[in-house]
């Protein structure tokens, strides 16, 4: 390519992103920051945090930080912490780490487990060991 | 309500939108939409459609099809324009074919 791609400005984005009422997308979705879908999307989505709004229409899969689901959303979703507002219709399975929030009205088929995060902390709490064997060693 | 996508944010699909889409991320796709404005760190390959006009500030590899087409000065696009209206401002790098039309309609990919 004759372009040079710059890479200033991979500093922290400002605000977030916003796919309107009339937003129509086939495909993947990767926000490292925050994203807010008012919009019909097929297809799955990545995001720090993601919010569906009560127009929004999210059919896939959805692996995220934070979940906040006001609208429609078919398909699992994976995250840290999950937030269905009152109009929220889930139409698929739940898997949080910390948080789950469902408002009262809120409309959910499909299974919902806590998944446990031990296997990030054990590896820590071996590494430790590994680092104090090693001071008392030398 | 017009959409943003910035540029923490990367999409890869075909994107159809019936009011303005502001896109300042990256994007590999078909975009077709009202509006279209590419911002500096936008980088869009593939074609893009608008019926009122394109504002191209950031990269772009595809062909773009409007009413009226503005390449910013730091613009870096390459491929096929149809427009009726074309402005370019200084400093605008290119690699295009540009044809201006009495009507652009959406499948003149000739």
């Amino acid at each position: 390519m004759f372009f040079k791609s710059d890479k200033k400005n991979q500093d922290q984005v400002r605000g977030f992103s916003h796919l309107g009422e009339n937003f129509r997308f086939d495909g993947e979705i990767d926000c490292k920051g925050e994203i807010e879908i008012a919009g019909k999307i097929k297809g799955n989505v990545k995001a720090k945090k993601l919010r569906i709004l009560e127009t929004g229409i999210v059919k896939g899969i959805v692996q995220a930080e934070d979940v906040e689901v006001l609208g429609h959303m078919v398909g699992n979703i994976d995250s840290k912490n999950i937030y269905i507002g009152n109009k929220g219709v889930i139409r698929g399975n739940l898997h949080f780490e910390n948080n789950l929030t469902v408002l009262e009205g809120a409309d959910i088929s499909g299974h919902v487990q806590k998944n446990k995060k031990d296997k990030v902390k054990r590896s820590d709490t071996d590494k430790v060991k590994y680092l104090e064997h090693n001071k008392i060693a030398s | 309500m017009p959409s943003v996508i910035l540029r923490d944010t990367n999409l890869q699909g075909n994107i159809t939108e019936k009011d303005s889409i502001t896109i300042d991320g990256i994007v590999v796709g078909e975009i077709k939409a009202e509006e279209v404005i590419i911002l500096e760190n936008g980088n869009i390959t593939g074609d893009i459609t608008a019926d009122n006009n394109i504002e191209a500030g950031g990269q772009i590899t595809g062909d773009l099809y409007s009413e009226r087409i503005h390449l910013n000065n730091s613009a870096k696009i390459r491929g096929k324009l149809s427009h009726r209206n074309l402005v370019v401002d200084e400093g605008a790098q290119l690699e295009i074919v540009s044809s201006t039309r009495k009507k652009i309609t959406n499948n003149n990919k000739e």
